[in-house]
Formats: C-alpha cells, structure tokens, sequence
C-alpha cells in the first residue's frame, strides 16, 4: 500500500521542483490512494500501479423487427448497437457501403444470404429515402 | 453554414437534462435507450444520448457507444477551465480489444525496425533515465463536430466535445528513439498500442509519422495528464502525444515502436484517415476524383462556452460572453467576436497562454442597448494565418470541422 513515506520518495523521480510539482504529487498520491482503498489498485516496487477496470456492458439494444437477430448476431461481435442507433438516417445505398465496409476491412462474418436482411433491419429502423 | 440554421434551439437547461425529442426510441416506440441516468439531446437529428456516470475513472460523460467505448466530453466543462480534467476527458477506441489490466511490473515500451539497437524500456526507465519533458495541448479527434455535417455522413456522430487540453509529461520521442539510434534510410516511424481487433481479421491499430517529425523533438510520450496518470480509458500507461496534430495519431497504451525504411503500408494509414488534399479538406458533396492524404495538422478553432441558443440577455445589463479557442498546428494570433452576425468583428481578450498547442480563454464584455434578436459569432486566426472559414468545410467522412462558431440571443 501506498503511504507517505513512499510518498516522499517518490516525488524526486517523478516530479519537478515547484509548486507544480507539489500539486501533481498530491493528485498523484490521492488518485494512488482512493484506488488502493478501492481494492483495484496495488502499488509495484516502485511508483506505478496494477491498473484493472471494468468497463460497463450497457444497455443499448437493437429494436426489435425483421432481421433483428442478424443484426444482434453479427454487429454485436466487435460494436455495441449505439454505433448503429447514433447513426442519422441513411438511405439504403448508405447503409449497403457500411455493412459492405464491415465485410471487407474489418473481417464480419456476413454471410451472403444475410447482407439483404440485415440492409432492409437498418433500413427500417433508421433510414430515408 | 452557421450553426443556428442547424440546430433546434434548446436552453442550457434543456441541454443537460432534456428528456428526448424524436429520436430513435420515440419514433419506434422501443426502449433503444433505457439508461437511468440523466439524458440530453444534441443539436441535430437524432442527437438523444444518455449521460453515463459508469465509465471507470470517468465522471458524467455522454455516451455515444458503449462498445469500444465513446465518450463526449460535456460542453459545459470547457467553460470551468482550459485545461480539460482527466475524468471528463473525451474517449475513442477503435478496437473493443482493451485491456483491462495494466501491469506496470511487466509492461515494456520496445523500439525495433530499422534501428541499430532494437531496445525495450519499463515505465520506470521512461521516468528515471530520461529528461522529463511538459507541454499544454489539445487532443482532438479528427471527427469533432461530425454530428453537425450537413450534409449528414456515417460515423461517430460527435458535437464539440471530442477534444481536450491537457498538461502532458512524459519523455521526447527522439530521446527514445536515439537510445535505439535510427539508421540512414529511416522513413517513417510506426506507432502501435495494446489494443486489438476482435476478429483477426480486423487491421490492428497501428499510425505512423514520417521520421523528421517523429524526430522533431517535440512529439513525445506522455506518462501523465493533468499531474496524474493517464485514465486507462486514455492511454494509461503510455501515450504518443503528437502537439498539433489530430488525435488519430496519439497511439494510447503505446508499447510499440517500429522504424520502417519504407512507407507504412497498413490500412490506417492508407485507407482510413484521409482526406481530400484541399484547403480544409472541404469538397462539393458528390465531388469525385479528389486526391486523398492522410489527416495531418490541426486547424484553428472557438467556441462558446457560456452562452447557448435562445439564451435572453437584458438590455443595459453587463454580460461578460467567454469561450475557448485554439490555433490548431501553431498558436493563436487572435479571436474575433461579432456581436452582428459577421458584419463587425472585434478582437476577444484573451486569457493566460500555456502555450501554443494549448487551449486558451476569450472574453468580451457586452451591453446590449436594444431589444431585439442578435447572432453572435466568434472565429479564431493563428499565426500562420489561418482563419475559421465562415461557410462549413465538408467532406464524406466528415473530418476537421471548423467552421466559425454562432449563437442566436434574444435581448430583452
């Protein structure tokens, strides 16, 4: 655990002289200290921490509708579906080039004979003409 | 085109805690949002979002995606200070492969390529045996401000809140990249972090400096931001810290340093992050054949931070209206304020400069002498003599926006 003798030999390799120093050391010391208190953080041999978070789930869905298991099935694998539902309206072309994107460069398992169904999902629940 | 004709008016009000106008979940009836948080709506087309608190090392930040996370920062810090704190600073991630763990034990910062001695540093290498080097500078993601394209394109779907300014520290990157000592014939120098694709199909994310100016002595690596580590969700342990340039550039939890003899080839580079090779990176919607770069030097901009949209302002009263600018790849000569919607500029006073990369304050103080609708507008100039353009630059992938910022008041 952190404690200010530690503290104070820590300041030397990290920080320079002067005021600055001293209110980086202390926003240094502090954020050291509430993770530690946390549970999530362990001091190393020297000044820098173990850092471990957990990153929330979230709670975006896709609505339901035609093709909508296509979508949870296949956008999900690398995006949540906020990515998706951020998007303005895009006319079916729009939406064709961006699955066909994900295709192509970023390696989505598509198959052929989802590509229509899953066009005509984000069609309807966010396109235009 | 100017904001205004963009934007359906809210109050700051209804800005922080509106409950949703037309967006997705209304028109279809379906919870696509069921946070339990406060939500707001930015100015444009389904612009609803949820205020997210559950980011860890984050305060309230709008949630734009959960996976890979991207989190706005909220207009409303810009107004408590030109240095953005570590807990509201904007987040973006490509690759929803993050690690969760960081082992300082364990990490190694390594140099290899076309190098004379390929090497690898700990942390406390990084801290001990190199000279710290500082700079105030603004981070600022290529697509800020995406959501205001008009033209709508496909993207992160941003307003103004993915940019940030901190005080960065860390250690010159040519001090590294001498240790391994680059080798005659050196073009570019290539960037890589922690960070992977799910699928293994997917490029990893990797960017690249030419070497003059990865060598330019000013480009660096950060351990800390603000006097602190780096939040995990913005680098930590590492991050490239290239001052002036789009963030696209500054790798996080960079642990890998490649010099290449020859062009870097990898999709990020060359398919992604570019741009049309004109002033602005603006072309025509439509327009074919353009010549495509990659994003590079930032361009000037300004904001306001303490007035919005249909905000009332009470003749004979004194108004101090204030904001951020800044000047993108050099610093800023002035900022100019209409009180006319462009037909008089004055210059903003400005406040404390921390340097050339770094956000700075303006002011001006107002008395309004009639009643009546006003549109104020405010534009920053560098000095190189780069001005905000009065007419929206655009592009297809809806990068570098920076168009002269205005709000519509009403004096009464």
């Amino acid at each position: 655990m952190l404690n200010s003798v530690r503290f104070k030999s820590v300041v030397p390799l990290l920080l320079c002289a002067g005021l600055l120093s001293l209110v980086c050391g202390i926003a240094w010391w502090s954020a050291a200290k509430a993770e530690a208190a946390a549970g999530k953080k362990e001091v190393s041999s020297r000044e820098w921490a173990i850092v471990s978070i957990e990153l929330p789930a979230g709670d975006e869905r896709f609505p339901p509708g035609n093709g909508a298991d296509i979508a949870s099935s296949q956008c999900l694998i690398c995006h949540s579906a906020g990515m998706v539902l951020t998007q303005p309206p895009l006319k079916k072309d729009e939406w064709r080039a961006e699955i066909m994107k994900m295709r192509s460069v970023y390696g989505a398992p598509i198959p052929d004979d989802q590509v229509d169904g899953l066009l005509e999902y984000l069609t309807a629940i966010n396109g235009r003409q | 085109m100017k904001r205004s004709l963009l934007v359906p008016p809210q109050s700051r009000r209804e800005f922080l805690t509106g409950v949703g106008g037309l967006g997705l979940s209304g028109l279809l009836g379906a919870p696509a949002w069921s946070g339990t948080g406060e939500s707001l709506v930015l100015p444009f087309v389904n612009g609803d979002r949820n205020l997210v608190k559950d980011f860890p090392q984050k305060g309230a930040m709008v949630l734009q995606r959960t996976r890979p996370p991207l989190l706005e920062t909220p207009v409303e810090v810009f107004d408590q200070g030109i240095f953005t704190p570590n807990d509201r600073f904007y987040v973006r991630w490509h690759l929803a492969n993050i690690p969760t763990v960081v082992d300082p034990r364990t990490f190694r910062l390594k140099v290899r390529g076309h190098v004379t001695q390929p090497i690898s540093f700990t942390l406390d290498d990084l801290v001990r045996k190199f000279k710290p080097v500082e700079i105030a500078a603004v981070n600022q993601c290529s697509g800020n401000s995406r959501g205001f394209f008009a033209p709508r394109v496909a993207g992160g779907q941003w307003a103004n809140g993915a940019m940030g300014n901190a005080l960065w520290r860390g250690v010159s990157l040519k001090a590294v990249l001498d240790r391994a000592g680059v080798k005659a014939g050196a073009l570019q120098v290539r960037f890589n972090g922690l960070d992977t694709g799910i699928l293994p199909q997917t490029p990893d994310f990797m960017k690249s400096l030419d070497v003059d100016h990865a060598l330019d002595g000013e480009v660096m690596i950060a351990y800390a931001m603000n006097g602190a580590p780096l939040p995990l969700l913005n680098g930590y342990p590492l991050r490239l810290v290239v001052p002036g340039w789009y963030a696209t550039y500054w790798i996080k939890m960079l642990d890998d340093i490649e010099v290449l003899d020859k062009p870097d080839d990898n999709f990020w580079m060359t398919k992604a992050y570019l741009i049309p090779d004109t002033p602005l990176a603006d072309i025509v919607p439509g327009q074919q054949g353009v010549k495509l770069i990659p994003i590079n030097r930032m361009v000037p901009r300004s904001f306001f931070t303490n007035v919005k949209d249909r905000a009332e302002f009470k003749v004979g009263e004194a108004k101090t209206v204030r904001g951020i600018a800044f000047g993108g790849d050099t610093g800023l000569a002035k900022v100019l304020f209409s009180a006319d919607a462009g037909s008089h500029w004055q210059e903003a006073r400005l406040g404390p400069d921390p340097g050339k990369y770094s956000f700075r304050q303006w002011s001006v103080q107002l008395r309004p002498a009639s009643t009546g609708p006003q549109t104020l507008m405010i534009k920053a100039l560098n000095t190189a003599g780069v001005s905000q353009p009065e007419r929206a630059n655009w592009n297809g992938s809806g990068f570098m926006r920076n168009v002269v910022e205005s709000v519509s008041v009403q004096l009464v």
